[in-house]
């Protein structure tokens, strides 16, 4: 009888997986069900708009992690400078995209390919770009997927069959040589995207676009973008003043606000001296680079501010990094990562709580007041060679990739980068036509931590206080981003290509496997059919990656650099 | 019509008039690009080619190192003008041939630092 009743419910149940991985059981995708961030989906680029990059599904926990292996592989083939992507899932179906914009949406449980799309790009300006032709991801919402490309366009595919439904064309690639290789942001019926910026010579835009319609909603310049910013710009420099925000925000439906990260301005390093205020290329503080800022998701008006580097003289800027929701003891707060490896710590309108630092070397200034956010012991240069190596080196002391916060352990998961640079600081003058180059302003060389040797770290630490937990160390920097889970614990994909788990409470080394090629890109969980799974990107190449081979020899000399894959993972 | 940013700035200004001309000026701003034959590969490096071709072509990292490089003059112009997918832009369109042959005579003259 038993046996009986086992046997007549397996269709209803084979059946029940099948539609909760089929598209035609999809629910829709808005800002309420992101909000709510689901236990199965990953539906915006940092999970939810909460940005734990983290998972509440336990099927897959410490107890068995050693049993995980590769469930199946996706190659989404062109995968120039590797794969950087952080797949989306909606309702047993993974989208994801690849170098060139590629868009594909599989099936969560099996990696069919339901749909792909290819754009047809401008191929012969991408040639000619130097931070390309990677992509960073997807959004997803209002039946569509939406993706940016290179040459200034964001796109809207229809989420069940990848028909294009509208294309929009936002920056001028041609003449300003940047594009978009960020994720967008789907809320409230918009659509939000930053521009590549940092070192060209333009305004770098954040646009939003109308999800609907794919009509532009509204442009904010982070460069002298109002009034007051302009007076920051001394001698016209705001013209040419870089900026941008090519990584996606996140969204704060309490206020409405669309939260945001902004690129460096150019040049990255200035020969002012101490006198950043009236000297040099960039005179003034430079708003709104370097600085995270609250918009207005139906207007673009910016609601409030803080620039995280007054007047950058690093490469050090805001863009990178998630913005983690917290409430703690009754305070709403946002935690966000500098690419310097300062860990700024907000209240929801963006008002400095605290400041802490994850890295060990660490001289481009001595310190960050963390009540005030002022910079102490800021090092201005001059041109001419600088004596003393800068810290970190410019790819950042953390990666443009995302930690995790995990809310059963109550700890914030980053990784940590130790890296220096020799630099010397030489006048240039932006190059605008017949197309913007970039403008740098030095000439550097990657170095080593004085007195020790270049290494990366993934640190438990209390997002707030920055207190640690436990810490693990790589010989060279991970770059991908972490992933926790509750099923305690946290998965690190390195840079030499092994995947790791850890003990989310202890930081010990649970299970590792090879992906066959380096990480930097995205890793997300999520369930199809009930079962729950673990997908990675791999693939190296880029404007951090490069540089492996020369530094750290070893297999990073054989690692391609135009090649990748989706690799997903169960329970045996 | 091929805009050079050497020759923009050697135009009279009494020539800016022309629209196309003023409109890369003024995205230029404060730009003030030295002539053809002032033209700054040293600057060039540490604005642009420095970013992948470390300590100005020196030292590898993103990019190969380019002081004593084996490869010849043609595979260089060839390179700087076509770029490599993937790995190097294509800079035919931004820089004269004659730009081009200054900067593989910077890349042919360069010395390790003293010091």
């Amino acid at each position: 009888m038993k046996t009986q009743w086992r046997y007549s419910c397996l269709p209803i149940v084979v059946v029940a997986a099948a539609l909760a991985a089929s598209p035609a059981f999809a629910q829709a995708v808005d800002t309420a069900r992101i909000d709510a961030a689901g236990q199965n989906d990953w539906l915006t680029y940092h999970g939810s708009y909460k940005s734990y990059h983290y998972s509440p599904l336990a099927q897959i926990n410490a107890n068995n992690v050693a049993n995980l292996s590769v469930a199946w592989i996706h190659i989404p083939g062109r995968s120039t400078r590797g794969l950087q992507s952080m797949p989306l899932v909606a309702d047993g179906v993974l989208y994801y995209t690849g170098s060139y914009s590629r868009v594909f949406a599989l099936n969560g449980a099996t990696g069919e390919v339901i749909w792909s799309y290819f754009p047809e790009l401008d191929e012969a300006l991408i040639a000619r770009q130097t931070h390309s032709p990677y992509n960073r991801g997807a959004a997803i919402g209002e039946g569509k997927v939406f993706v940016g490309t290179m040459d200034g366009r964001l796109i809207g595919l229809d989420m069940k069959t990848g028909k294009v439904a509208w294309d929009t064309k936002l920056i001028d690639s041609q003449k300003l040589t940047v594009g978009f290789t960020g994720a967008p942001l789907y809320a409230k019926g918009t659509v939000i995207i930053g521009a590549q910026g940092g070192e060209w010579p333009g305004r770098g835009p954040i646009f939003a676009v109308d999800a609907a319609t794919g009509k532009k909603k509204w442009e904010f310049l982070t460069v002298a973008g109002t009034d007051e910013a302009m007076k920051t710009w001394g001698s016209d420099s705001w013209r040419t003043g870089g900026g941008g925000g090519w990584m996606p925000g996140t969204y704060d439906s309490e206020t409405n606000t669309v939260l945001w990260g902004t690129a460096n301005p150019a040049p990255l390093y200035d020969w002012s001296g101490g006198d950043y205020k009236t000297q040099g290329a960039r005179p003034g503080d430079n708003l709104y680079t370097s600085s995270v800022l609250g918009l207005d998701i139906d207007t673009g008006k910016l609601k409030f501010f803080h620039q995280e580097l007054p007047h950058d003289a690093w490469d050090f800027d805001s863009a990178v990094g998630e913005f983690v929701m917290l409430d703690r003891d009754g305070q709403k707060l946002v935690v966000h990562p500098n690419k310097s490896g300062y860990i700024f710590v907000y209240d929801r309108s963006l008002g400095l709580k605290n400041v802490w630092r994850i890295t060990e070397n660490s001289n481009f200034v001595k310190n960050i007041d963390p009540k005030t956010g002022e910079l102490i012991g800021r090092r201005d240069f001059k041109a001419g060679k600088v004596d003393e190596p800068l810290c970190p080196y410019i790819s950042g002391g953390v990666s443009f990739n995302s930690g995790s916060y995990n809310p059963r352990t109550g700890l914030y998961y980053k990784l940590g980068q130790e890296w220096c640079m020799t630099l010397e600081v030489m006048k240039t003058t932006p190059v605008t036509a017949p197309q913007a180059q970039l403008n740098i302003g030095a000439d550097f060389k990657i170095a080593p931590p004085p007195g020790g040797e270049i290494y990366g770290h993934l640190d438990a630490r209390d997002p707030v206080t920055g207190a640690k937990k436990w810490e693990v160390r790589f010989p060279e920097p991970p770059l991908a981003s972490v992933l926790s889970t509750a099923g305690n614990l946290v998965f690190v994909p390195d840079s030499r290509g092994t995947i790791h788990a850890y003990d989310a409470e202890t930081g010990t080394e649970l299970w590792n496997h090879s992906d066959g090629t380096g990480h930097q890109g995205g890793i997300i969980s999520y369930s199809a059919g009930g079962k729950q799974y673990i997908a990675v990107t791999a693939g190296f190449g880029g404007m951090a990656s490069d540089d492996y081979a020369p530094t750290f020899g070893g297999v990073y000399k054989s690692m391609p650099r135009d090649d990748g894959a989706l690799i997903v993972y169960s329970l045996k | 019509m091929k805009l050079h940013v050497g020759k923009l700035a050697a135009l009279p200004s009494a020539v800016l008039g022309a629209s196309l001309i003023c409109t890369a000026l003024v995205q230029a701003q404060s730009a003030t690009p030295a002539p053809d034959n002032g033209f700054d590969v040293e600057q060039l490096f540490a604005g642009t080619c420095g970013f992948c071709h470390s300590d100005g072509g020196r030292a590898a990292s993103k990019g190969p190192q380019l002081m004593n490089s084996p490869r010849d003059d043609d595979f260089i112009r060839n390179r700087i003008k076509n770029g490599k997918s993937g790995a190097m832009p294509a800079f035919g369109a931004a820089f004269s041939d004659a730009q081009i042959d200054q900067i593989i005579k910077y890349i042919r003259s360069l010395k390790p630092r003293e010091g």
